[in-house]
């Protein structure tokens, strides 16, 4: 049976089965390869993306439970082209390496900003423990996280 | 964009990649997809060693969806490093749990899956050999019972049995340095596990069969390799394969090797149809390549005064079933467990094992990590034995100018003296955090260690444009690292006077750019820049040649900045540097450059080093580590307070990618010393087969590293740089355990500290690791006789 959901704003319906995990249907049908699948067991964090506002590892929610939902991935941060403040302090601080996390890990600050703009870095730090980032050693992204939140 | 003074080429130069990567938008091989594309999955093994009785596809062949089937048959060739012993698919026998069997491609994964399950596999168990100190017992069983008849394709070394490779370093006489009167003679054993490089891209292809050729596209360090070992798997020319490199999503040296690819070629020329190869994580966990497990003896003799006479050491490195970037790596104790310190005389043995476990591979500064850890704990407890300080004992024996390495090779220039002098200053004026400790228990330590650049062939063309552009063609790839990004830019753009925006960097493309050697080792900016500043040399000829003519000024009047031909000394005279392209397309042609590096051969004292690659580095690189730790004496947890690192960079291009690369290599190096494990189950299979059961560090587990870049050393590289990505996950288990050692007391011996293991430690509980395989005398250790006197 098909499924409809509303996938960055637009109407979408995927006829995939209903255990689908989301990731997939984002990926393979809709070609939203932002989100990564990197673990498939919710532990690493790179195929986050908000469901209703709240960030879930879309590879453990299967498309029977988003059914009429809006689902919003790392494309629809960049509103028109133009990054987010949060995509642009991470690029002016060239912290990005191989880049695979970042489209999760943007996905989580993004939400954890909505409710704490002016966050410390130590809450910063323990927002982002359900990404794993192989590359960068953290530090420095979260300080480029910790100067957009001193500067909003 | 960037506001560089194209005149300089030291600037952070910001990675032109981050927007397109924070946008979602890159396309890694992992996002690759196209029409009638399809899937393919692997049958593995699931027992570690049998003989192979009978293989039936026949009902697999009926399943739905499926396209085509590969087999042994269809890759009759064999591949490796030094050997040629290991073929593409279990051939009569199986040599691991995991080992590939057959490659099935359907229209979708699920049904590759399916059929790869339901293909029949027949097999006689035969006992396998899990541990290195089985492989050597008496009466073992071969992992290869045929391994004289293996092509041999690097000359040199002794072999035999379970024994796939042995380098070997005799220089000086260690028997008399050890019988001295007036020596303390230490001893020290130690064990390592295996590290995962957990890329969070795993390794990913697609690949077609067009015009009878294969194009395969893949997630890989090394273009040519893939090229290359995938012609000889399948047995047809290598011209008729072509390999390009998208964005690569990590990969740490797990993808330094030709691993995926050909099944997915084999299927994409049996099935007609492009075919999609990607690992899961599971796979990933259970036969990526590991860094391998060790074991470790070391002796030295060394005077009260901290002269170190002599020193012996065996080192075992599994390569588990075949031999694979640990044949190679045998040669790096050399520098590395025999670095660092001057020695009057050295006995050191390598050997790569064979056993029935998942093949391991490179991962950034591979034995570099462990063998410092053993050298710098065995120092301490050299200095221990003496009573000496350990910096005291550091600073006499760091090599210096004109000081003789393992191999016998001349070091130039003082280097890791000053960088020791650094780090003392670094430590005064950054202060200490032990008060963090509370009521743990604190230790601290301030290690040394030394790696090389790997450098070797490399080749480099530039186009220049009629639009004042260049576009800069390499077989390099852009890992994550940055150097396609913004060394090679920033170092184009210095050559020809052109900002780095304006230099096009081509992705690697094997029909494009001419061989390369691959992207590891810190050669990259070394290697492929070397290169790319002699194509640049070719081209600035060509541009001032024809600039000669058009202004009537002799070529060595000229010069070449922002953007335009300049008379010397009168800025803003000339014309810019499109308009002479433009002008050289009428008089002699579009203006193309090309140019090639290979490392020069420093040479080693002859007869010293048996069965290595290379005698001597080229290019070493040199650390100076520092650690603070708070143990909990309850819990056995490590935490690490305060971590700083001084790093010998030759000359730092882009600094704040630099220190990007020093705080995630180390943090990398602090999960390998603190929690990452792989372990071997009785059936041969690694116990930890997700992020579940593999602790990697996340955010809450790093601290911010603080680092001073050494600039001054001597270097080869291009404008004076080395390689600085490899290294710094060098000395973080070396750093962590000497300061645990000392904050507990205990003798460390391995690595992960967990813990439960700590916590032993402290309990008195922890068996010593006492390698009972590696006897005292050097000489029962290895397969080479000593020499008739």
């Amino acid at each position: 049976m098909p499924t409809n959901l509303v996938i960055n704003g637009e109407d979408r319906i995927s006829t995939r089965g209903s255990m689908t995990p989301l990731i997939d249907v984002l990926r393979d049908e809709f070609f939203l390869t932002g989100a990564k699948v990197a673990c498939r067991e919710g532990i690493c964090g790179a195929c986050t993306v908000h469901l209703d506002g709240r960030p879930v590892v879309s590879c453990l929610v299967p498309l029977a439970t988003v059914e009429g939902r809006d689902v919003r991935t790392v494309e629809s941060l960049a509103a028109a082209g133009e990054p987010s403040p949060l995509q642009q302090i991470m690029e002016e601080h060239d912290v990005v390496q191989c880049g695979m996390c970042f489209p999760g890990i943007l996905m989580v600050l993004t939400s954890f900003f909505q409710e704490r703009p002016h966050a410390e870095r130590d809450d910063i730090k323990a927002a982002l423990v359900g990404n794993i980032c192989r590359c960068t050693g953290y530090e420095r992204l979260v300080d480029a996280a910790a100067a957009l939140a001193r500067r909003s | 964009m960037a506001t560089a003074d194209p005149s300089s080429v030291v600037m952070n130069l910001p990675r032109r990649d981050a927007r397109d990567k924070l946008l979602g938008r890159t396309r890694y091989t992992v996002d690759r997809m196209s029409p009638r594309m399809l899937h393919a999955a692997v049958l593995r093994s699931e027992v570690a060693s049998a003989r192979i009785i009978r293989i039936d596809t026949t009902r697999a062949r009926r399943m739905p969806g499926v396209r085509a089937i590969a087999l042994a048959e269809d890759a009759p060739g064999m591949h490796g490093i030094g050997i040629a012993d290991h073929p593409l698919f279990a051939s009569g026998v199986i040599r691991f749990h995991g080992e590939q069997i057959a490659a099935v491609a359907a229209d979708t994964y699920e049904q590759a899956q399916a059929a790869a399950r339901a293909i029949e596999v027949e097999l006689e168990p035969l006992p396998p050999v899990l541990t290195m100190a089985d492989a050597l017992a008496p009466g073992a069983p071969l992992v290869h019972p045929d391994w004289k008849s293996y092509e041999v394709l690097f000359e040199g070394a002794a072999r035999g049995g379970n024994v796939a490779w042995e380098a070997t370093v005799i220089r000086g006489d260690t028997d008399v340095a050890f019988a001295r009167d007036d020596v303390v003679i230490v001893e020290s054993c130690f064990r390592v596990g295996r590290q995962n490089h957990v890329s969070l891209e795993a390794r990913a292809v697609v690949a077609t069969y067009e015009d009878g050729r294969y194009h395969i596209e893949t997630s890989t360090q090394v273009p040519w390799t893939v090229r290359n070992m995938t012609a000889k798997l399948l047995g047809v020319p290598a011209s008729q394969v072509h390999v390009t490199v998208p964005p690569v999503g990590g990969a740490f040296g797990q993808k330094f090797d030709c691993t995926l690819e050909p099944y997915a070629a084999i299927l994409a020329r049996k099935s007609g149809q492009p075919v999609r190869l990607v690992y899961s994580r599971q796979e990933e966990m259970l036969t990526c390549l590991c860094r391998e497990n060790a074991d470790i003896k070391i002796r030295s003799a060394v005077t009260k005064e901290g002269e170190i006479v002599g020193r012996e050491a065996v080192v075992l490195m599994d390569c588990g079933a075949y031999g694979g970037e640990q044949i190679f790596l045998t040669t790096m104790t050399a520098h590395t467990l025999g670095g660092n310190y001057k020695l009057g005389s050295i006995k050191l043995a390598t050997r790569a094992i064979y056993t029935n476990t998942a093949p391991n591979g490179a991962f950034r500064a591979c034995n570099g990590v462990y063998n410092t850890f053993a050298l710098e704990c065995h120092t301490d407890e050299i200095c221990d034995a003496i009573g000496m300080d350990p910096l005291e004992f550091k600073r006499r024996n760091v090599l210096g100018d004109g000081d003789l390495g393992a191999t016998g090779q001349v070091f130039e220039g003082d280097v890791l003296g000053p960088m020791l002098d650094r780090m003392e200053r670094l430590r005064e004026t950054s202060p200490s955090k032990k008060h963090l400790a509370g009521d743990r228990l604190y230790g601290r330590a301030t290690v040394v260690g030394t790696w090389f650049v790997f450098v070797g062939p490399s080749t480099a063309t530039i186009n220049l444009n009629a639009d004042g552009s260049a576009t800069l063609i390499t077989a390099g790839v852009e890992l994550g690292q940055g150097t396609m990004v913004q060394a090679l830019p920033q170092i184009v753009a210095h050559e020809l006077g052109i900002h780095p925006d304006d230099v096009i960097v081509r992705n690697a493309d094997t029909d494009a750019a001419g061989f390369d050697l691959g992207v590891g080792g810190g050669r990259t900016t070394v290697s492929v820049g070397a290169a790319s500043v002699a194509a640049a040399a070719d081209v600035r000829n060509r541009i001032l040649t024809t600039a000669s003519e058009l202004l009537q000024t002799r070529p060595d009047r000229l010069v070449l900045r922002n953007g335009r031909v300049e008379i010397a000394g009168i800025e803003g005279s000339g014309t810019t540097i499109a308009k002479v392209v433009q002008r050289a397309h009428q008089v002699t042609g579009p203006v193309v450059g090309s140019g090639s590096f290979t490392n020069p051969g420093v040479p080693a004292m002859p007869g010293c080093a048996a069965g290595h690659f290379i005698d001597a580095i080229d290019i070493p690189v040199f650390n100076v580590h520092d650690c603070e730790v708070a143990v909990d004496a309850e819990t056995g947890h490590v935490e690490v307070l305060s971590y700083k690192v001084v790093q010998d960079v030759g000359r730092a291009l882009n600094p704040r990618a630099i220190h990007g690369q020093i705080q995630g290599g180390v943090t990398q190096g602090l999960g390998y010393a603190l929690h990452e494990e792989h372990t071997i189950g009785e059936d041969g299979c690694i116990r930890q087969d997700s992020l579940e059961t593999y602790r990697v560090p996340l955010a809450l587990d790093t601290v911010p590293v603080e680092i001073d870049l050494y600039e001054g050393a001597p270097s080869i590289g291009p404008l004076g740089a080395k390689g600085a990505g490899e290294v710094p996950i060098m000395n973080p288990p070396a750093a962590v355990a000497c300061a645990v050692a000392r904050a507990t007391g205990c003798r460390v011996q391995q690595t992960p500290l967990t813990p439960p293991r700590v916590l032993a430690l402290l309990l008195g509980r922890e068996p010593a690791v006492e390698l009972p395989h590696i006897v005292d005398n050097w000489w029962d250790n290895v397969l080479i006789k000593p020499k008739a006197q």
